[in-house]
């Protein structure tokens, strides 16, 4: 149903170029565009839900171009009218970033196949949680020999010179001085007991990175031995035989939710919502659960098994094992944050 | 009086291209930095932390450019006394970082610097230390790597200046009896003058632009300019903020290439 005149513009403009090029495709003006995550990501969407998405809807053209949130909230900002991407994939800050800067299409819950089936933290309405990223205790084995239980375990002088921690950049960062915030008494509504945790703890300190991949990057040179650390990084590492693992601490781990978004004005807003039917879709799920992705599922319908059952044995225990943070609560507060990290953690 | 064949058309493409691409975003920018008037401006200026971020920064470029200037002119001197194949190894070993990706290259101090790296590794061998030395993630470390990465910057415009000149006028002051230092005072030095201002200015800018760099080997505990910028746009949005930093930047750093400017010309000027 055509209800502006931005959009009988666009598919006018649709119409004209398939006129105009008829061989590229009978239905698309151009593939349908998906922002994705560098790195696993990429390689785990290219692997399982592009196959099946284009399995369902007859072959559709998709093309994988794969950024930060950031940059596709910066993309889509430049060119509102027409944006080069058709669906967005965002940790909770920028999601709420993008979805109040009017880049999303609210997602049509009515007619999804899968949203009820959603847990009801991945059930929002501007666009589901597809996956969950999860953050954790990861160590080195080899150099810490009792597995960390707390994470008031990083505050044991043992550890002195040995911890990484990142910056408030990175959703692992802030969600991370949250949880110090609630350890000790504090939460999202007042992180103050997090900041004087994070004094308290700088004397261990080996590290503070400037992102999740280069602290990633740092237990393979020895350089961290433990800290916190999101669950699917870790097991890259694993794999290419780094000493590392993760461990769930007592007091939960962090998850958050990763969602999927119909970018406003996207010519290809009917397949963009196929494409994350087929994301929230149990089949696809389920085969990215599996090794070598082991991706969190958000779809109660999933059956957890494998290697992610050692995480969380179902799909019920998210609501014991896991802390999900109120992001609307904390990008209220962000900005102001990161600038006080800037000060108080400079050294 | 133009020299034979000048014709200033030649130049129009270019002068084209630098004005869609640089001139028109600059303007921009500027343009959005002063949304709400000189409030950024204000706020930067006002604030002593984002003052002591700019001056770590230019600290940092004054740092890693007098570290690039002590080791590479001998360096450089060394190329001009070689013989022809010791000229070869000299200027490719010289080369040879610019052949590498600057992040292969950062990565690779990661390694030397390390905790259990080259260097912690043979001092503790050695007896040396007790413990590993924080070397990553310190204002020293990032120096140490910034000066290899920005080295070549330093050494071929000196290399340049003092082939101009040649072995000659030296060899001849020390004929005529003036000792090494005095030679090296009013002959060499003089001579390649050009080559380490232009040193000095690649060196510098390169130094306090080099983002990756800076946030690899100096960590998320450092901040300097470029992350201030990236930090401010990205993380937080703050474009007009980000845009007075980088209008800011971007001025400190004209200034200081103006004043190295003014002292190569008075140097053409002895000559």
């Amino acid at each position: 149903m055509i209800t502006s005149r931005r959009q009988l513009m666009g598919t006018a403009l649709t119409l004209g170029a398939m006129h105009a090029f008829p061989g590229m495709s009978w239905a698309q003006a151009r593939p349908l565009v998906f922002a994705t995550f560098t790195g696993s990501w990429e390689t785990a969407h290219k692997a399982v839900l592009v196959p099946a998405f284009r399995q369902a809807n007859g072959n559709a053209a998709v093309v994988l171009d794969p950024m930060l949130s950031v940059d596709q909230i910066a993309k889509v900002t430049a060119a509102r009218a027409a944006p080069p991407i058709d669906v967005m994939l965002h940790d909770p800050g920028p999601g709420l970033l993008a979805v109040a800067a009017g880049l999303v299409e609210p997602y049509p819950v009515e007619r999804s196949a899968h949203y009820k089936d959603l847990i009801p933290v991945a059930q929002e309405a501007s666009g589901p949680g597809a996956f969950f990223q999860v953050v954790g205790l990861t160590y080195n084995p080899e150099t810490v020999k009792t597995p960390p239980t707390s994470w008031a375990d990083l505050w044991d002088p043992k550890y002195k010179g040995r911890v990484g921690i990142t910056n408030l950049a990175s959703t692992l960062g802030t969600g991370f001085l949250v949880e110090l915030a609630r350890m000790n008494g504090g939460g999202e509504g007042n992180v103050e007991p997090g900041f004087a945790a994070l004094q308290k703890l700088k004397p261990n300190l080996s590290a503070v990175a400037a992102n999740p991949g280069a602290l990633a990057a740092l237990y393979q040179q020895g350089q961290v031995d433990i800290g916190p650390g999101n669950y699917n990084a870790i097991q890259i590492l694993k794999a290419q035989g780094v000493p590392v693992e993760f461990a769930v601490p007592k007091e939960g781990a962090i998850a958050f939710r990763t969602t999927m978004h119909i970018t406003k004005n996207s010519p290809n807003a009917e397949l963009a919502f196929k494409l994350i039917e087929a994301a929230l879709s149990p089949e696809v799920q389920t085969a990215l659960m599996a090794a070598p992705y082991l991706v969190t599922p958000t779809n109660t319908k999933v059956k957890i098994a494998g290697e992610l059952a050692k995480l969380i044995p179902d799909t019920e225990s998210m609501k014991t094992r896991f802390v999900f943070e109120d992001w609307v609560k904390i990008n209220e507060q962000r900005a102001g944050w990161i600038d006080r990290f800037n000060r108080e953690m400079r050294g | 009086m133009s020299p034979a064949g000048f014709d200033g058309r030649l130049a129009w493409p270019l002068a084209a291209f630098l004005t869609v691409l640089f001139v028109a975003p600059l303007v921009l920018l500027v343009g959005l930095s002063l949304q709400g008037g000189f409030g950024n401006y204000a706020k930067f200026l006002g604030d002593p932390f984002s003052v002591s971020v700019l001056g770590d920064t230019m600290r940092l470029g004054g740092e890693v450019t007098v570290a690039c200037l002590v080791f590479g002119f001998p360096y450089a001197w060394l190329h001009q006394r070689a013989p022809g194949w010791g000229r070869a190894v000299l200027t490719l070993l010289v080369l040879l970082p610019l052949l590498t990706s600057v992040v292969v290259r950062t990565f690779a101090w990661i390694v030397v610097l390390g905790r259990q790296g080259i260097v912690n590794s043979a001092l503790q061998g050695m007896g040396v230390i007790d413990g590993p030395l924080r070397l990553l993630y310190s204002e020293a470390g990032l120096v140490a790597a910034l000066t290899q990465v920005q080295m070549p910057l330093m050494v071929l415009p000196i290399i340049a200046a003092l082939g101009r000149t040649g072995p000659d006028l030296p060899d001849a002051a020390g004929m005529l009896g003036a000792g090494a230092w005095r030679v090296f005072r009013t002959i060499t030095l003089p001579l390649a003058l050009p080559g380490i201002v232009a040193g000095c200015l690649l060196t510098f800018t390169a130094s306090v632009t080099a983002f990756i760099t800076q946030s690899l080997v100096g960590g998320g505990q450092m901040l300097f300019m470029p992350a201030y910028v990236l930090q401010q746009a990205l993380a937080l949005g703050n474009m007009p903020f980000a845009s007075a930093i980088s209008v800011i930047f971007l001025v400190a750093v004209l200034v200081v290439v103006a004043a190295l400017s003014a002292v190569g010309r008075r140097v053409r000027a002895y000559g």
